[in-house]
Formats: C-alpha cells, sequence, structure tokens
C-alpha cells in the first residue's frame, strides 16, 4: 500500500525526462565498454552492433603490447595528485588572500590573475619549455608537475565559494586572537570542504587529461603520461577504436574514484551555489 | 730573360706550396671519433606503424654497437612541430626526426647537408623515385629524405556500384567530369541518405586537382614563393569544388566523418590516404575497389606522408645518423616498413621485388596506389605551408558553405598566404 501511494507520488514527466537524460549520460559510457571487447569488423558494422560477436580480451592485451601502459598509468597518477595537491594548497591561499585581506594592489593582482585565464596555452607553450628547458627540468617529474600547479580557474572558483562565508565568523576569530593561518585552517577551510572538493576534481580531472605540455616536456617512457600512451594508440593510418576503448575503459577508473570519493561534497557545493554546469 | 722566368717560376712554386699548406691546415678536426655515439630520434608514427619503425630503428642500434639510439614518439604532425620548435629554441634539438616535411626544419637554417649525404656510394640515391623526392625538398634543395609516402587514392564500396550496374574495373572514370556522372548514378541508385563521393582531407585532394589543372600552387622564383593557386586554372578547380556539393553528391562540411561513413557504408566514394590500405580491406562489410584518381588536364597526385632528416650538426652525431637513416630507407627495410603500414615504396628496386610484384598482384587497392607513383607530385615545399593549409581549408569551408564564391575563396587564401610569406 505504502509502496503504491509512494509511486503515485512520482512526477511521471520529470522522471521520463530524467531517465531520457540518465540514458543520454550512459550511453557512450556503455558503448565504450562494449566496444573495448569486439573485433574491428564489429566497431565498423552499420547497422551499429551492441554486443559483441564474441566476447574477447584481445584488446585490452594489445594495450599493453603496444605500450608501456603500467608505467604510464602510474605517472598520470602520481603526477595528477600532486599536481591536484600543489595546485589546490595555491589556491586556497590565493582566494583566501584575495577574499579576506586588504592589501596594496589587491584589485590590480586580482585583474592580473584573472587576465592569464585569457591567454591560451599554446602562446606559451615554448616560452615556458624554453624556462623549464633552461632550469633542467625536461625529463623530470617537476618539470611535468610544477609549470600546471597555477590555475586562476581554481583561485576564482575558490573566490566564489570563500565570499559566501560570513565575514563576521573570520572577525570573531581574529577577536580570539587568530592569525591569517589559523583563521584560514580553523575558519575557512572547515566551511569551504565542498567547494574545495569542487575544486580538487576538476583539478584533478583537467590533470588527469593533460596531453600537450607532459608530451613537450617528456622524451622518455619513465615519466611519460597515460594521455601520450593514449595519443599513440590514435592510428595515423586508422584508428583500431576497439583498442582505444579498452585503453579508455582502463583510463577511466581513477577518475571514477576521484568522483565516488568526492560525490556528495561535489552535489552539496552544486546545491550551495546553485552552480548547474 | 730566363733568369726573370726561372724567378717568377720558383716564385710561383712557393707560393703555390704556401697556399697548399694553408689549404690542407684548413681541413676541419673532427677529434676523435667517439667509442659510443648517442643519438636522440623523434618520430611522430604511432600504432602498429609506429611499433614496426620501432623495430627497424632498434635493428639497427643492434646492427651498429657504437651508436645508441633514444627513440621519441612526438604525437601527432601538429604536436610535432611544436616539440621540434621548442627544443630547438632551447638548443636541446633532436638529431634525428621523421615527420610531416621535416626539411623545414633543417632548411629553415640553410642545411642541406643531405646533398652531401646522399652521394654517399652505398646508398644508391638514383634508386629513389624522382616524384618523391620532389617531397623532401626545400624552397627545391634537398633537405631531408622521404620516408612514410603516401598519396591519395579513390576508394569505393564495390557493392553499391554494383548495384549501380557499373563497371568501374572495366570503365573506370578518367576525368572529373565523368567521375561526377558515376558518383551521381550510384548515389541514385543507392539507399537515401548515401552519399556520392567525400574525401578525409580536402586540401590534399585539391592540390592534387590543381596539378591535374596544371597549377603549380606556388612558384618559386628567384628565391621568393608567390601563391598562384588564385590564378584562373585555381579558380576552375575551386569551381569544380562547388560543382560537388551543388550536385548534391558531397555533403557541406563532413570531411571529418567521411571514413566514418565509408565504413559504415554511406558513401559510394571516398579520397582518402593509401596508408588505409593494409587497415580496411576486412573490417567493412562490403568490398572495397578502387580507382586511379581522375584528373583534369592530365593525371597527377599530391604526396603526403613524412620525411626524415638529420639535425645533428656535430660531425660524429651526424655521421651515425646518416648510418641509421642509410639503413631504415635502404630497399629491404623500406620495401617491409611500405607494405606493413601501406605508406608507398619510395624506391624503385622494391617495386622489383618478388614480394612487392605478388603483393601488387594480389591486392588491387595497393596495385592502384603504386600505379599512381608515376605520376606522383609535390608542389615546392616552403616555410609558411602550413599555414597555407589553414588558409586552403578556410576557403573550402567557405566554398562549401556558399559564403564566398569560389573565385573568391581562393583570391582571399592566396593573398592570405602572400601576406603570410611577406
Amino acid at each position: 500500500m505504502k509502496k503504491i501511494k509512494s509511486l503515485k507520488k512520482i512526477n511521471w514527466a520529470a522522471f521520463i525526462i530524467l531517465m531520457i537524460g540518465s540514458l543520454a549520460m550512459i550511453f557512450p559510457f556503455a558503448w565504450m565498454i562494449l566496444s573495448s571487447f569486439k573485433t574491428v569488423a564489429d566497431v565498423y558494422t552499420y547497422p551499429p552492433k551492441w554486443i559483441p560477436s564474441s566476447w574477447k580480451l584481445d584488446n585490452y592485451a594489445k594495450v599493453f603490447d603496444m605500450i608501456p601502459f603500467g608505467r604510464y598509468y602510474l605517472n598520470s597518477i602520481y603526477t595528477s595528485l600532486m599536481q591536484t595537491l600543489l595546485q589546490l594548497a595555491l589556491s586556497i591561499c590565493g582566494a583566501y588572500a584575495i577574499v579576506f585581506l586588504d592589501f596594496p594592489g589587491r584589485r590590480k593582482l586580482v585583474t592580473l590573475i584573472r587576465s592569464t585565464m585569457f591567454v591560451p596555452m599554446v602562446v606559451t607553450l615554448v616560452p615556458l619549455y624554453l624556462i623549464v628547458s633552461k632550469l633542467k627540468g625536461v625529463d623530470t617529474y617537476a618539470g611535468i608537475i610544477l609549470p600546471q600547479v597555477f590555475s586562476a580557474f581554481t583561485i576564482f572558483l575558490l573566490v566564489s565559494f570563500f565570499t559566501s562565508i560570513p565575514k563576521d565568523l573570520c572577525d570573531s576569530a581574529k577577536l580570539d586572537g587568530c592569525g591569517c593561518y589559523r583563521i584560514l585552517w580553523n575558519v575557512v577551510l572547515p566551511n569551504a570542504k565542498a567547494s574545495i572538493s569542487t575544486a580538487a576534481l576538476f583539478a584533478f580531472l583537467g590533470h588527469w587529461k593533460s596531453y600537450t605540455w607532459p608530451l613537450i616536456i617528456t622524451n622518455k617512457d619513465k615519466y611519460r603520461t597515460l594521455p601520450i600512451g593514449m595519443k599513440y594508440l590514435v592510428q595515423e593510418s586508422s584508428s583500431e577504436y576497439q583498442v582505444m576503448m579498452a585503453a579508455a575503459v582502463m583510463a577511466i577508473v581513477p577518475v571514477l574514484i576521484v568522483f565516488v570519493l568526492f560525490e556528495k561534497q561535489l552535489v552539496k557545493s552544486i546545491t550551495l551555489t546553485g552552480m548547474k554546469s | 730573360m730566363k733568369r726573370f722566368i726561372a724567378i717568377l717560376l720558383v716564385a710561383l712554386l712557393c707560393v703555390t706550396a704556401i697556399w697548399a699548406t694553408a689549404v690542407k691546415e684548413e681541413v676541419p678536426d673532427h677529434g676523435e671519433k667517439p667509442e659510443l655515439t648517442k643519438l636522440k630520434v623523434w618520430y611522430s608514427i604511432s600504432g602498429a606503424n609506429g611499433k614496426f619503425f620501432e623495430g627497424q630503428a632498434a635493428a639497427s642500434d643492434e646492427a651498429h654497437p657504437e651508436i645508441e639510439l633514444e627513440l621519441t614518439y612526438t604525437g601527432s604532425y601538429a604536436d610535432s612541430a611544436t616539440k621540434i620548435s621548442a627544443a630547438k629554441l632551447s638548443g636541446d634539438a633532436p638529431d634525428v626526426i621523421v615527420t610531416a616535411a621535416s626539411q623545414l626544419y633543417t632548411g629553415e637554417d640553410g642545411n642541406f647537408a643531405m646533398e652531401e649525404d646522399v652521394k654517399d656510394p652505398e646508398f644508391n640515391f638514383s634508386d629513389i623515385q624522382s616524384g618523391v623526392l620532389e617531397y623532401a625538398k626545400y624552397y627545391g634543395r634537398l633537405a631531408a629524405l622521404p620516408f612514410g609516402i603516401s598519396t591519395q587514392v579513390v576508394y569505393y564500396n564495390k557493392d553499391l556500384v554494383k548495384a549501380a550496374g557499373l563497371d568501374l574495373e572495366a570503365n573506370p572514370p578518367k576525368t572529373w567530369a565523368e567521375f561526377m556522372k558515376v558518383a551521381k548514378a550510384v548515389q541514385k541508385a543507392s539507399a537515401e541518405g548515401t552519399w556520392g563521393f567525400d574525401t578525409s582531407d580536402g586540401v590534399w585532394l585539391v592540390k592534387s586537382m590543381l596539378s591535374q589543372n596544371n597549377n603549380a600552387v606556388v612558384e618559386l622564383k628567384d628565391g621568393k614563393i608567390t601563391p598562384v593557386f588564385d590564378n584562373a586554372s585555381g579558380v576552375e578547380v575551386a569551381n569544380f569544388w562547388k560543382n560537388f556539393i551543388d550536385e548534391g553528391v558531397m555533403p557541406v562540411g563532413q570531411h571529418d566523418n567521411a571514413e566514418k561513413k565509408f565504413l559504415a557504408g554511406g558513401l559510394a566514394f571516398i579520397a582518402a590516404t593509401s596508408n588505409r590500405i593494409t587497415r580496411w580491406p576486412g573490417s567493412t562489410t562490403f568490398e572495397i575497389g578502387a580507382i586511379e584518381m581522375p584528373g583534369f588536364k592530365k593525371q597527377a597526385v599530391a604526396l603526403g606522408g613524412s620525411t626524415i632528416t638529420i639535425l645533428a650538426t656535430d660531425y660524429w652525431k651526424h655521421d651515425a645518423a646518416w648510418a641509421l637513416v642509410k639503413n631504415v630507407i635502404n630497399t629491404e627495410n623500406q620495401t617491409a616498413f611500405a607494405m606493413t603500414s601501406g605508406y608507398l615504396p619510395i624506391r624503385k628496386s622494391s617495386l622489383e621485388l618478388p614480394e612487392v610484384a605478388s603483393y601488387i598482384a594480389d591486392s588491387e587497392l595497393y596495385s592502384v596506389a603504386t600505379k599512381q607513383l608515376s605520376y606522383a607530385w609535390a608542389f615546392t615545399h616552403f616555410a609558411e605551408m602550413g599555414s597555407m593549409d589553414s588558409f586552403f581549408w578556410y576557403a573550402l569551408d567557405d566554398i562549401e558553405h556558399g559564403t564566398k564564391t569560389p573565385e573568391e575563396s581562393f583570391k582571399n587564401a592566396a593573398a592570405m598566404v602572400a601576406k603570410e610569406i611577406e
């Protein structure tokens, strides 16, 4: 009886629309997983075939044959995590300074930081390489990680959240004798967990798929990351989509883990800010 | 008088002797040959072809214990251009590069050492196909060597063509006008939504068409490049391109999807690179055929693919690099690479090998591609040719969308190329 009542309460129109939306989101994901088991003929069949004619793990094995997948995978995890952590540390400090501190030239500094968002990466690529090369950063983890740590986007994402924290809280903490770092650690951060999770998720995703900079700054397999390996699978003559899909399935796992870890906080931050995209 | 002549002769002898000694002293001292020479080799060949190249390079490495290779994949042609340029600027350039138009990187420095390298009697320079060789030149001078060379081939869906009652093996279209009729007939006889013709690389095809219409794309005069693709013969090609759209044979701006559409059976003809030959057969539900590219006033196909060059300027490094280049493009290795990758053999001797002759006899597609080699052509390569390709794309986009007339589109593109060169 209870079940019937709860079914009656459902807004069926909204339910159907959301179902269609969900299926549309799941479609490429399901296609990727199914294609990773297909043969070449299955991939190009028209009309498209959902289910592989035979389920084989050959494509997964081929990924490991073609590229040092394990090495690239570990490098990607290490560099993405380090970049995310350093980027968060820098951005939190930057956002805190912008929102809570008054200092001469603050507005100019904000404009300067914001302006970096309008410079395309391709413009800075060669000069950045020259600097890192002079500092002997080619083929080093530091060379991959450090130049990608600063992000105006993350700073301003956090700024938009930090401004919603009542200044009275910080003022009270000041009256209690707290310094800048204590206020940041004990007052701001506990109130900004959701926003930091969102920023962390965006940062990790950005670094996980970062391709051009790691390609430019590394020559040895020892330091190369997964996106470079994935690009190697994109055969110039004709891509073997089934192999690429197998690699993509394996590559997506850490992203899913990060998403699952931060999902609650992400939803909370979206609810708090009304940010829909 | 005799005395005077004798003194003069002695003086002349002394001067000659001093001069000869001086010249002898000018012979460069390259120092002692190092026991081990390390070479950085960067290449933009990926996937199975990349693996094959790595295997060949490794074999060369083993055959030369005095050389150690560090192989680095550098991404797509565009990625490689950024990486190589940045490395050159920082003074950390690789020693050997295999990428599209690699000759730009040596040519721009006035480095034409390749012209001397190829005189090596072990190399058999005259064996390289002359048309193909043009593809490795910079401002008309040899600055690289061809490596993974391809041309566009017109592939077709045999099932659709057969259903339209045509026999292209017996009667292939020789001109683009004939081809248009054939493509329209096949399209008409096929299911709704099937397109007659498309290409995955419009710019490449247009260059072939320009040459077929006796247009050189650019002209080199007194060391200066001038775009000529906007003259009357070029505009004729642009107008013909518009006909593809107006006749409803080719979809507007769908080139990125052309190959997928063809493989899915929704496209009757496609002009695509010859290196699909080793990949496509067997991956479709229909049989794939190929015809020689139709022409206008003559037959011509523009060359594409990668070239190999040596950036190392140090004598011993250059020497080691040449040993590698010589090895990867000897008849045996080039033939193996061509037959695995679908690239075309750059050596005449490759075509005489029994395995190649048998492959050509068995593969209709490869047979067409190798026939096209006899009229393969390359326009004069110059520094701004990458920008020219972008301007060509804008022009084709304008033609297809009807935002400019074909003449305006080509004139505009040529003006932009000229400005870029200036």
